[in-house]
């Protein structure tokens, strides 16, 4: 990984770094999708065209139409205005877990390749643990205990995220500590956690970036899940996993909401998982083309 | 398992192809229901899809046709004393229980003590017995035996009450032969068919069926039938999808949404049997758990900023009718002249402001509780509190089991439920549900005036007496807001053409003993 | 080599320790009182409170419970559950037992073969045409979650086209569904990976010696890269058939399959920990112990492993 100390170290590497981005196709469609996911949730107050808990004795079932772009849901709701809502739903939720995994793994991985002795070992062994549970367990044993709801599924993702940032983070620090600069600030008697916050987070954060943006569609898509199950994000918030869990019994006569709600999810996560994968195409040396 | 499933469907397949279809089918009938029952065991029964399973096993002094007209079952005749302190009651001969025991008189008595001892978790059937002389005495431990029923003769019993129960006899028990359990122990019911009914109960695997198999020595006749399976589908596209598969013989529909996708899918709707379904509906609105629901106008407000009208055209699809009162149109005491609730958004938005919540503002939180198949019934009534009362309520959808153990325990603030009427008599709604000493009073609703009206009620022996008493009580009921009607549900059922002798009626569907498959 | 296997073992250990701790704690520290939700509308009754209690040995203290639960576990007790009062864990999860494990074990032997055909086919024919579109439907695969894939699914092949049932566990057609919608995203990970490994592979100089000396294309990619692909894909095996058990939650809840995956969440709904807490449990135990066999299977091919001495 030490590549990457040398790409951001080097000032003409950003805007090589951002041609060699444009030039790869997925990264850029993922960027776009990205965007088109971001956007929507941040403006969403203002471009639903409803109000996504109203119901509609009227209107129930509506298919695609002028009314109603999407159509309306069993109780005659607007499924576009729930899908806009439910992207703002599952980014929030999304940045929250994101939030909380990037400041206890990385806080976590530096103090312990700092520190090292019984503190590393501490925290690499609860990492490892954490990461023998699969996923979905976990937010199953944490639903059982605080029952559904968006602080169940926000607690879950972020115990299950942050242990594989704590891992990046620690033996990023690890190869740091033997540059040359850093050797340096450790004899001129700078304090540990200047040396952290200062020197090494910053040639940290390329590979944080390329983890946190894989990190987000699998936060997505767990967050769907959970709430697709019903653990998640409970009525009347909307959210896509919801709204595919609604729709799939009238698939037969009435499929647009599980589609609509379907398509969403899917592309929003292909979007980040796209951008992920391009910006750890181009940050990382090993599969850089030869 | 699967090997035996292919086989047997692969036969079925050859012999319907042979168009080999004169011979009526001896094989289970399949029956989907939407989750496990609640319980399997007569004694603590209390609730709806046991209910469904068990009218099939178990069965009662009386019975009801389609038309909610009484018949007699276990019992031929039974007669009232002049001071209507004492039934008579002739028990039918030659019926025997599943175990091959001969039902009698004892077994009444039996089952009566069963229900009455303590730690017996007894559920609705321990209500019917508290007026029996001795009752209390069973109950408390003092002895097992229930001095206030007599064995007059082997086929012959006689009840005292220390209070008239004009009623008595159509209260829906539920007579086993009470020997199984000195036989198989306090679980016998999981391994063991005590019943007098058409079926027994064969097995219980949680998650998938309850399987029942024709009883042969039934006095009403063996029926033409190998059994009955109730198969447990929690999802109702997958219920739909088995019947027209042929995995399902007979459908039935959970929530409105599926009632609505069959009445417009014209091959179901051609296959579906109907009926107005005697259960009410209302709002539980708990004045001990919730403060604000003390107050008369805040109850009022959330009942009348329901459009009923809207609802059942809207959400029901027509198939259902507004409810006003706690008594259903068809059973016995109902008021047609009941008061109408119309929908009013401004009166609504009135008394909320003159009880000082104006717009909803100074409100604690609030969640209404409901199940999954109903969440689109509550979703409605919470949009419309926030549209017209600016309240913002919240969805609190549960697991069915959970959902009844705090109902019962008088735990759930706020609900919206419903009550199926377990005989013929608007009495069943009103004291089971209304009444302050009633264990499924679920909002815990307290009204002295009603409670006596309706204590009256069940001593007065002469119907059109005790109507118009049902009626006085349901008006002060209303009128209280203690709760409102919601709509009364058309019930839904789908059946196979090849299936006879299904029938529906507004108390769901009769035992299946007479059904033929071709 | 044995002190490898044994090394292994004891990473085994934590985590069971940690899961078994982590389920009786979980178990005792519960949002309200299950015998109270037990005793639901009995609740002034004493003598059946005390009775109930007993029963669930919850009038014990908690060090002695904890020892039963585990002595317990020894014994492959799992306690009563609490939504089917008086009947054992063990009975309500008997018949599902075998049921995700088989699924999650149909899918991963659907997916290895084709996500290695379509990783190596996308290496071989890598920054052409074929390349990227294959990368792309690897991305779907990946990205779209398998519930919402089996909303499209069903939609298009049991709905509109018929072939398949929509729902059930009776006959083998209903398991065509849940198995296909489970393996794509592992195969879409096989071959993603198995794509990066060839072309890694194929970059190696004896490749490049091979290839000089004139070896037909075949012969380069099957003698010498495959092999080499497949040891690092087994590896990851472990990985997936975890993820593959937990996949099966959300397909037997979609498909109407009585597995445990679909039991877990309705015990959860049903605040029937003690069941929630077994199949977590046994979820765990499947995940390390697969993860544990791979490691062993890896150590035995790689030939570093058995020399090595210490990490």
């Amino acid at each position: 990984m030490n590549g990457n100390v040398e790409v951001v170290a080097d000032a003409t590497g950003a805007r090589d770094f951002l041609r060699r981005f444009i030039r790869t196709r997925s990264a850029v469609l993922g960027f776009i999708l990205v965007v088109l996911a971001v956007a929507t949730a941040v403006l969403s107050p203002w471009i639903t065209p409803n109000d996504f808990s109203r119901t509609n004795m009227a209107f129930i079932w509506e298919p695609p139409g002028q009314d109603f772009v999407l159509g309306t849901d069993a109780v005659g709701r607007d499924v576009l205005s729930r899908l806009i809502v439910g992207a703002a739903v599952s980014l929030v939720v999304a940045l929250s877990v994101l939030s909380i995994a990037l400041v206890v793994g990385t806080t976590a991985g530096m103090v312990a390749a700092w520190k090292g002795g019984w503190f590393d070992a501490f925290v690499m062994r609860t990492a490892d643990v954490t990461l023998a549970f699969p996923d979905l367990i976990v937010a199953i044993l944490i639903a059982a205990m605080l029952g559904p709801g968006i602080p169940t599924v926000i607690l879950s993702l972020a115990v299950v995220s942050w242990p594989g940032i704590a891992r990046i983070t620690r033996s990023l620090v690890l190869s740091l500590r033997s540059e040359l600069f850093v050797d340096a600030a450790i004899v001129s008697g700078t304090a540990a956690r200047t040396i952290l916050l200062r020197h090494c987070l910053p040639n940290i954060v390329p590979a944080l970036i390329v983890r946190a943006s894989v990190g987000v569609g699998f936060v997505v898509m767990a967050e769907a899940t959970l709430s697709f199950l019903g653990l998640g994000v409970q009525e009347p918030l909307p959210s896509w996993g919801g709204m595919i869990r609604d729709g799939l019994p009238a698939l037969r006569s009435e499929p647009h909401l599980a589609l609509a709600a379907g398509t969403a999810l899917g592309l929003t996560i292909i979007g980040f998982n796209l951008l992920g994968d391009g910006l750890r195409d181009l940050l990382d040396p090993r599969i850089r083309e030869r | 398992m699967i090997s035996r499933k292919l086989a047997r469907s692969l036969v079925l397949a050859t012999t319907m192809a042979l168009g080999m279809t004169a011979a009526a089918q001896a094989r289970d009938l399949r029956i989907n229901i939407n989750a496990d029952p609640e319980m399997i065991d007569p004694i603590t029964f209390s609730a709806l899809i046991a209910g469904d399973v068990l009218r099939n096993v178990y069965e009662n002094f009386t019975k009801v046709d389609e038309n909610g007209k009484v018949l007699p079952a276990l019992a031929l005749k039974w007669t009232a004393s002049a001071d209507n302190l004492n039934w008579r009651i002739e028990l039918r001969p030659n019926v025997k229980f599943h175990t091959g025991r001969p039902f009698g008189a004892k077994d009444v008595k039996a089952s009566f003590e069963a229900l009455l001892a303590p730690g017996s978790k007894a559920g609705l059937q321990l209500q019917y017995l508290q007026r029996i002389v001795g009752a209390k005495d069973v109950q408390d431990g003092k002895t097992k035996d229930l001095v206030g029923v007599k064995i007059v003769s082997p086929l012959v019993v006689e009840v005292a009450f220390t209070a008239p129960d004009v009623l008595f006899p159509i209260y829906p028990f539920m007579f086993f032969d009470t020997q199984v359990v000195a036989d198989k122990g306090p679980n016998w019911f999981m391994q063991t068919s005590a019943g007098t009914g058409p079926f027994q109960f064969v097995s219980w695997q949680r998650g998938q069926n309850v399987q029942l198999k024709a009883f042969k020595d039934y006095y009403g006749g063996a029926p033409k039938i190998d059994g009955l399976r109730f198969v447990v589908v929690p999802s109702e596209e997958t219920a739909v999808t088995m019947y027209e598969a042929g995995e399902l013989d007979v459908l039935v529909p959970a929530s409105t949404d599926l009632s609505r996708r069959i009445m417009r899918d014209a091959k179901l709707k051609a296959q579906a049997q109907m009926t107005p379904n005697a259960q009410i509906t209302f709002l539980g609105m708990n004045q001990n758990l919730y403060a604000p629901f003390k107050d008369k106008r805040v109850r009022e407000a959330f009942c009348i900023s329901i459009d009923r009208d809207a609802m059942t055209r809207g959400l029901f699809g027509g198939l259902a009718q507004p409810l006003y009162g706690q008594i259903t149109p068809g059973i016995a005491g109902y008021n047609p002249s009941v008061k109408k609730i119309a929908y009013d958004p401004e009166r609504a938005k009135k008394l909320m402001a003159d009880a000082g919540f104006p717009n909803g503002r100074g409100l604690p939180p609030l969640k209404i509780a409901n199940l999954a198949p109903f969440r689109n019934e509550i979703a409605y009534y919470a949009d419309q509190w926030k549209q017209v009362l600016g309240i913002q309520v919240d969805l609190d959808i549960q697991e069915r089991a959970t959902f009844l153990r705090s109902l019962n325990a008088g735990e759930t603030p706020f609900f919206s439920w419903g009550w199926s009427a377990g005989y013929p008599d608007a009495l069943y709604y009103l004291s089971q549900v209304w009444h302050s000493k009633s264990p499924f009073n679920r909002a815990r609703y307290s009204n002295p005036g009603f409670d006596a009206l309706i204590d009256r009620a069940t001593i007065t022996a002469d119907d059109a007496t005790r109507y118009r008493q049902y009626h006085a009580a349901e008006a002060l009921l209303l009128d209280d807001w203690g709760t409102c009607g919601l709509f009364m549900r058309t019930a839904v059922t789908v059946v196979k053409p090849n299936v006879k002798g299904v029938v529906l009626s507004p108390m769901r569907i009769l035992p299946y003993g007479k059904v033929t498959i071709n | 080599m044995t002190a490898y296997v044994l090394r292994r073992l004891l990473g085994l250990f934590p985590v069971l320790v940690a899961a078994i701790i982590l389920t009786f704690a979980a178990n005792r520290f519960v949002p309200g009182d299950p015998i109270t939700i037990m005793l639901g509308d009995q609740g002034g009754n004493v003598v059946l409170e005390r009775k109930l209690r007993a029963e669930y040995g919850l009038d014990r203290p908690v060090s002695v419970q904890f020892v039963d639960y585990v002595s317990g576990l020894a014994r492959g007790d799992f306690g009563l559950s609490f939504r089917y009062p008086g009947v054992p864990v063990t009975q309500v999860i008997k018949d599902a037992l075998w049921i995700s494990p088989l699924l999650a074990a149909a899918a991963l032997t659907l997916a290895i073969p084709i996500g290695i055909a379509l990783g190596v086919l996308a290496a071989l024919r890598r920054n052409t045409l074929a390349d990227t579109g294959i990368i792309l439907i690897l991305v779907a695969g990946l990205s779209i979650p398998n519930f919402a894939l089996a909303a499209f699914f069903v939609w298009g092949f049991a709905l509109k086209l018929g072939w398949f049932p929509v729902a059930g566990w009776t006959t083998w057609k209903h398991a065509v569904l849940p198995v296909v919608i489970l393996a794509i995203p592992a195969a879409a990970y096989l071959a993603r990976l198995a794509r990066t490994f060839m072309l890694e592979v194929l970059q190696q100089d004896y490749v490049r010696t091979a290839r000089a000396k004139g070896l037909s294309e075949r012969l380069v990619v099957w003698r010498h890269s495959l092999r080499n692909v497949l040891v690092p894909i087994l590896t990851v095996c472990g990985l997936i058939f975890g993820g593959l058990i937990t996949g099966t939650i959300v397909v037997e809840t979609i498909f109407n399959i009585p597995g445990l995956g679909r039991i877990a969440i309705e015990s959860i709904f049903a605040r029937d920990y003690p069941v929630t807490m077994a199949i977590v449990m046994l979820f765990t135990l499947f995940y390390a112990v697969i993860n544990f066999a791979v490691d062993v299977l890896y150590g035995l091919v790689d030939p570093r492993i058995r020399v090595e001495a210490v990490r």
